[in-house]
């Protein structure tokens, strides 16, 4: 009774993804996995918080106001990474018809949207002392700022139809058309002039950070990607619980 | 520095941010989990 | 799987046909999207004067001095990109960061005598991040003088200082 029928061309795939799209094993999966995504993701960000606000050291000439890092990093990884994510539900939902994908987008964007806020919020917090100003148009931050109002248009798609099909679709074609402001917001610091620095970190050389700075901060990364995707798992639990109340009520 | 406050607003406000975001999500959860227990206790009884 | 892949290849084309119309108007807008010019830029195209520019470079070592006219202090200082340089006055309060050796972006206008008065001055910070020990040790060691610039690759760091416990 809780079964929702899959579309025969999932069975027949050998693609393995295709397994959770029974929402049943999707939801005997996420139950064994949530306790420990919760457990991790709790002790990692405390490690990294602790550690990055209290045992790291303060930099060279920005002293103390550089442990607003361990915060502004992560969100920002985080705030590009959730927009790749619904995506890739965008794709998953249009081409191969997922049945989860449109749920697991709406359980994204608002989570993604809060993270894209954080982090302009701590930059503004960052640069303020720093560079002597709250906010700049740079490339950086303007492509930032237009993540922040992809996400406030895919949550506002998602709900702007009567026709809730509709809405999933408009919402993830948003999904497609925006995806191309991450490359922007990743390399406009090298291809323009910003106020913004460029990246600290680059797969051929060493990073320009010193270890004892980098430790708290990948701690705090790891702890704040276990956060998001333990909110996005309990927020599609929900989506997926709440279409079984209607069907059940539907059904009476 | 004196720039402590700027510190102390950014860690507070990501605090704030994400705990109330995790309390929301949690409660949005055990609604739907109660409920659907609910229905499902009425349909047996 | 038909129509499965004849989807693919709609979204596919879709987003390739987009991303060469981003790429296009992106490159067309290159020169509007700079957040400011460097000094031989400015130097080389001059803009009308007296219209508001931002100008970005680095404060070059000693050229940073006060002066006192109308008894409010101005700070008189050159902004270079290596290729030129120009001078700039400010009457205000330089932000924390601001040092010789630091990028800076300047906001004001170029006048006559080639001056650039500034309105705002915002300073820069680079990519890198070390505490104060590993700072001092590169100094030390001759490596680095902050007033000429950013320091040393990082990959140069652990031959200067003692790994920390």
């Amino acid at each position: 009774m809780t079964k929702t029928s899959v579309p025969p061309s999932a069975k027949q795939s050998g693609f393995n993804i295709h397994r959770f799209a029974n929402p049943g094993t999707f939801l005997r999966f996420e139950s064994k996995i949530q306790p420990w995504v919760i457990a991790f993701g709790i002790l990692f960000v405390s490690i990294g918080i602790v550690w990055g606000l209290f045992f790291s050291p303060a930099d060279w000439q920005q002293g103390d106001s550089v442990r607003i890092m361990y915060i502004h990093v992560p969100m920002a990884i985080l705030a590009s990474g959730g927009y790749f994510g619904l995506a890739l539900c965008a794709l998953c939902s249009l081409i191969w018809k997922h049945p989860l994908a449109d749920l697991a987008a709406e359980a994204i964007g608002p989570i993604g949207a809060v993270i894209t806020a954080l982090c302009l919020i701590t930059g503004s917090l960052w640069g303020k002392p720093m560079w002597g100003t709250w906010w700049v148009w740079d490339a950086r931050l303007t492509s930032v700022l237009v993540l922040f109002f992809l996400y406030l248009g895919h949550i506002t798609l998602l709900h702007a139809f009567d026709d809730q099909q509709k809405g999933y679709k408009a919402a993830a074609i948003l999904a497609l058309v925006g995806v191309f402001d991450l490359p922007i917001i990743k390399f406009s610091v090298n291809w323009w002039h910003t106020l913004h620095q460029p990246s600290t970190f680059s797969i051929t050389h060493a990073p320009a950070m010193s270890l004892s700075m980098m430790w708290p901060l990948i701690f705090c990364f790891i702890g704040f990607a276990l956060g998001f995707i333990a909110l996005v798992c309990i927020q599609l639990r929900a989506a997926i619980l709440e279409r079984q109340v209607r069907h059940l009520l539907l059904n009476e | 520095m004196t720039h402590l406050p700027y510190l102390a607003a950014a860690y507070g406000i990501t605090i704030i941010a994400i705990g109330g975001l995790s309390v929301h999500s949690w409660t949005k959860l055990k609604t739907v989990q109660k409920k659907l227990a609910q229905i499902q206790n009425n349909k047996r009884s | 799987m038909k129509r499965k892949t004849k989807r693919l290849w709609i979204v596919l084309g879709a987003m390739i046909c987009f991303a060469l119309a981003i790429t296009l108007i992106l490159s067309a807008f290159s020169n509007n999207l700079v957040y400011f010019k460097a000094p031989s830029q400015l130097i080389n195209h001059p803009t009308a004067k007296g219209t508001t520019i931002r100008l970005g470079g680095m404060v070059v070592a000693n050229s940073l001095h006060y002066s006192h006219h109308d008894q409010t202090p101005t700070a008189e200082f050159k902004v270079t990109d290596g290729q030129a340089a120009i001078e700039v006055h400010y009457t205000g309060i330089l932000p924390d960061l601001f040092r010789e050796g630091q990028s800076v972006i300047a906001i004001g206008s170029l006048d006559q005598n080639n001056i650039f008065t500034a309105n705002e001055v915002l300073a820069k910070h680079d990519e890198t991040y070390m505490p104060k020990e590993v700072a001092e040790a590169l100094q030390k060691s001759g490596k680095w003088d902050p007033k000429f610039g950013p320091p040393p690759d990082a990959d140069t760091w652990d031959h200067m200082v003692k790994p920390k416990q």
